[in-house]
């Protein structure tokens, strides 16, 4: 057995370890929730009836849905309404059987059906669940436009429906068949038909209100990220400073104007400091001089490796004469310590993401794989540091079970845990 | 009370943005019927606080150049303290009105709760995002102190602020005004909170450190652990990784095939096609509206952090008096000294590195010196000028080597989160980076790591060898090397 303190410290560590892994896990799987969901059928929408929807219109730009609809697209909309209202008792009632049908013909095969009948008609949720398609005349694809009116950014392609109707080759559900009849061909209602992106998704269009916001929000933040330079600017920054300046004099605080969390950060650097000289050294102790040129200059550059270290060490000191005797109060909680960050960490973050080109699904794969992998070679290397620390002096003090405790700490240091050493007694043969 | 704060009193009950803007009308108004008399004499702060304003009799700072000199001549500024206090609280995170500003600069206590609220949610962004109901009021004050004091915040007087949070408004305006002096705090509220649009990637995992996830309420193991324990844990770890990694790659293939399917579907060509916020958006009308709502309200945030920054000049004055109203701080009282148990532990680690390497270091040197200077010892004077030289260029090197974690080195690598855009052409115009570029760069990091992981291993190997050596009788059988 351990002792106390040292199996406290070493669980707590391993136990962070296995929650930040846990916390990855878990948002990797609510993506996968919802990119697994976008793959498979989508769910047919609600045909809310009572939404009231203005004509469709065969060619030419999407009408703006805020356009007043014409008294011809009133009398449109009222049969269209009608027949929505229709479909969906027909649909309700079609249900159960449609369901064997739904199977069959979907592509996946998935439970979605399933799910889909289970919710469908329990979806009567007054959001416009009509999903429209618009069209798009450099597409050539002749189709319908029904913007929903209450959601004129709900839209969805109508399938081709049409077409699909039109060609009725499909072993679809005879569900829609009979409401074939009823339904003008024009009102791209959702029918039972899977809508899978795999097929249809070219079609998709992003509703006006989210181009407008988003494109608003990028210019907004390009702003915000630009204004930096300017005579107001200057004026702000001089009055913030002095007005720091005043805070600190009028205070009886600590002068030193270190904190906890600027100590934090400076150990945080000369940690990498450290990395970053440790690999120097080994580059220079690597390489074999050529000539004598060479030689001095990987003497020198040694001996300054020395110097930068010792300086590191000295400032290293000083932070933990602040952190003792200035009372600098509690540590900033909740910083993951151990990783070696080769940006600052402690930089200004970047406002608004800038683009990662990719060309093919491995390659992404390989770029995610490559991530995950540095990430859990920082985490083992600093697990490797602490349980380094707290281990081996407990194998240099020979207590009971020596044996076996030393042969486990040979796995956990020198085989990541995964491989154990063998012991035999040596014993004369006699 | 003097006449302009009844005006101030009388809009008490409304909400921020009515009231900055009804300031301002109100104020230029009554701007307009006083004349020019009072323009011109620090009138962005007299129409708040005569007092003050006889005390500093500013002229209108000279840094406040051409349009915006006038505008404060005028006066017409007078209503742009509220207009920018408006701004800064609707850029914030629960930010209350003007008038909770104004109550904090006299200290009253009825304006300390909604500013303890306030520095809460500033401070400890994420645990309060709509996790769990935001905890108690005690909690919330302990909270913001030792955040705060572990920030660096010089005066003690918040410290010494009673725990039911009915006290200290004044001293909470001076913590905020203070955060915000430091650094660009709004901006990066607005980029934790920020509304992801597209498939994101972290390049480098500062943001997700400086993230933690929620508390888990954990059961601490006090007592004494077997070695067994540790291998479990182990073992459990390098499980979930491996999940995770296969996890992952299946998210990938995902999202390759999410990308190919709604090629040229994006508005934005240089997109090219949707992400999968995006295609849930059109096939979840709820989920669509949610997004689009939340997009909308953080533009508002972003404007109001625009117009903001426009006026904070006449805020950052504002201050000034509000620390000229305080009694200076007294003695000094007494604390107790806490050592960080876990900031201890971290910089123990740092020295441990730094002694070795410079062992190290020395053991390299100190031999290679003596050599030289026994080869060199008796060459000539041309020799000197190499040396030189020679010296320079090194010192050049390391002072390079030593601006790169100084400075953070930021720039080198690149750094933050970057939308995934699948792109056939792998074009070499354009913006954004390349995929087989941020390879290159991960595979060098990767084989570094490996390095130091092998180094770490053959030291603890090496150390465990000298240690068992000391028993005698026994055999070690190392397992199979990879």
């Amino acid at each position: 057995m351990l002792p106390a303190d040292c199996s406290r410290r070493l669980v707590a560590e391993l136990r962070d370890a296995l929650d930040a892994c846990a916390e990855r896990q878990r948002q990797l799987e609510r993506s996968l929730r919802v990119s697994r969901r976008l793959l498979r059928t989508w769910e047919p929408a609600e045909t809310s009836a009572p939404q009231p929807t203005p004509a469709p219109e065969t060619s030419g730009e999407a009408p703006s849905p805020e356009s007043t609809p014409s008294p011809q697209d009133l009398k449109e909309l009222e049969l269209l309404t009608q027949a929505l209202e229709k479909a969906v008792r027909v649909r309700k009632g079609m249900s159960k059987t449609g369901e064997r049908h739904k199977a069959l013909s979907l592509k996946s095969g998935s439970a979605a059906a399933s799910a889909t009948t289970a919710s469908a008609p329990s979806r009567a949720s007054g959001q416009a669940s009509c999903r429209v398609s618009e069209t798009k005349p450099p597409r050539g694809i002749q189709q319908t436009v029904v913007p929903a009116r209450g959601l004129p950014e709900c839209r969805l392609l109508s399938v081709g429906d049409r077409t699909r109707m039109e060609r009725g080759s499909r072993a679809t559900k005879p569900g829609p068949g009979p409401r074939d009849q009823q339904i003008p061909p024009s009102a791209a209602l959702q029918a039972p038909e899977a809508f899978t992106l795999k097929e249809k998704g070219i079609l998709l269009r992003l509703p006006m209100a989210y181009r407008k916001a988003a494109s608003r929000n990028s210019r907004l933040w390009a702003q915000l990220s630009s204004t930096q330079t300017s005579d107001s600017m200057d004026a702000a920054a001089t009055a913030k400073t002095q007005f720091l300046q005043k805070m600190q004099m009028t205070s009886s605080g600590p002068g030193s104007g270190l904190s906890a969390a600027a100590v934090e950060a400076e150990v945080g650097l000369l940690r990498t400091a450290c990395s970053l000289l440790r690999r120097r050294m080994e580059e220079m102790l690597s390489a074999d001089p050529a000539d004598c040129m060479q030689e001095y200059r990987c003497l020198l550059t040694l001996e300054g490796l020395q110097a930068i270290t010792e300086q590191c060490l000295h400032r290293l000191q000083e932070l933990r004469a602040a952190v003792v005797g200035q009372q600098l109060g509690p540590w900033p909680v909740g910083r993951c310590p151990g990783a070696s960050l080769p940006c600052g960490g402690g930089t200004d973050p970047i406002w608004s993401p800038q683009l990662l080109l990719y060309s093919s699904t491995q390659e992404l794969q390989t770029l995610e794989a490559l991530r995950l992998r540095v990430a859990m070679l920082d985490q083992q290397i600093h697990l490797e540091k602490v349980l380094m620390a707290e281990l081996l002096p407990l194998v240099g003090t020979q207590g009971p079970h020596w044996l076996a405790l030393c042969r486990a700490v040979h796995s956990l240091l020198c085989e990541g845990g995964e491989r154990f050493l063998t012991v035999l007694r040596d014993e004369p043969a006699d | 009370m003097p006449a302009h704060w009844t005006e101030e009193t009388a809009l008490k009950g409304r909400g921020h943005r009515s009231l900055g803007r009804r300031w301002r009308r109100v104020s230029t108004r009554s701007v307009i019927g006083r004349g020019p008399s009072r323009a011109g004499t620090g009138a962005v702060i007299g129409r708040w606080d005569p007092a003050a304003a006889a005390r500093n009799p500013r002229k209108v700072s000279a840094s406040c150049m051409g349009r915006r000199r006038r505008r404060v001549d005028r006066g017409a500024a007078v209503g742009a303290l509220p207009e920018a206090i408006a701004a800064l609280s609707r850029t914030l995170p629960a930010g209350p009105s003007p008038e909770i500003f104004r109550r904090a600069k006299f200290d009253r206590p009825e304006a300390a709760p909604a500013l303890w609220q306030l520095l809460f949610r500033v401070l400890s962004p994420l645990s309060a995002n709509g996790a769990s109901a935001p905890p108690a009021q005690e909690a919330q004050v302990r909270v913001v102190k030792s955040e705060l004091r572990s920030q660096g915040y010089p005066r003690r007087a918040l410290a010494q602020l009673p725990e039911d949070g009915s006290q200290g408004s004044r001293e909470l305006l001076l913590a905020l005004a203070w955060l915000l002096a430091r650094g660009p705090l709004l901006e990066r509220l607005l980029a934790q909170t920020r509304v992801r649009l597209g498939d994101e990637i972290p390049l480098c995992e500062c943001e997700a450190l400086a993230r933690p996830g929620p508390p888990v309420p954990r059961v601490e193991a006090d007592g004494p652990v077997d070695i067994r324990h540790l291998q479990w844990l182990m073992g459990k770890l390098r499980f979930q990784w491996r999940k995770l990694i296969t996890s992952q790659q299946e998210q990938c293939a995902l999202l390759g095939k999410i990308h190919s399917y709604t090629r040229g579907c994006h508005s934005d060509r240089s997109l090219g096609h949707l992400s999968v916020a995006e295609t849930e958006l059109l096939r979840d009308a709820e989920s669509g509206q949610q997004l689009l709502r939340r997009l909308e309200s953080e533009n508002v945030r972003l404007e109001a952090a625009l117009h903001w920054r426009r006026q904070e000049l006449v805020f950052w004055r504002w201050m000034d008096t509000v620390l000229g109203t305080c009694p200076p701080e007294a003695s000094q009282p007494t604390f107790v000294p806490r050592i960080p148990e876990r900031g201890a532990g971290e910089w123990e680690l740092v020295a441990r590195e730094l002694q070795t390497l410079q062992e190290e270091l020395r053991g390299a040197a100190e031999p290679r010196r003596a050599a030289w200077e026994a080869r060199v010892g008796g060459w000539g004077p041309e020799w000197s000028a190499v040396q030189r030289a020679s010296r320079e260029a090194v010192g050049l090197e390391l002072a390079a080597l030593q601006r790169a974690w100084e400075r953070g080195g930021a720039a080198a690598q690149p750094h933050g989160p970057c939308r995934l855009v699948k792109s056939d052409a792998g074009a070499s115009g354009g913006p954004g980076l390349r995929a087989a570029q941020v390879i290159e760069v991960l595979r060098s990091r990767e084989a570094c790591l490996e390095a130091v992981l092998c180094q770490l291993q053959r030291q603890c190997r090496q150390e465990l060898a000298r240690l068992a050596g000391a028993l005698p009788g026994l055999i070690w059988i190392l397992p199979p090397g990879r």
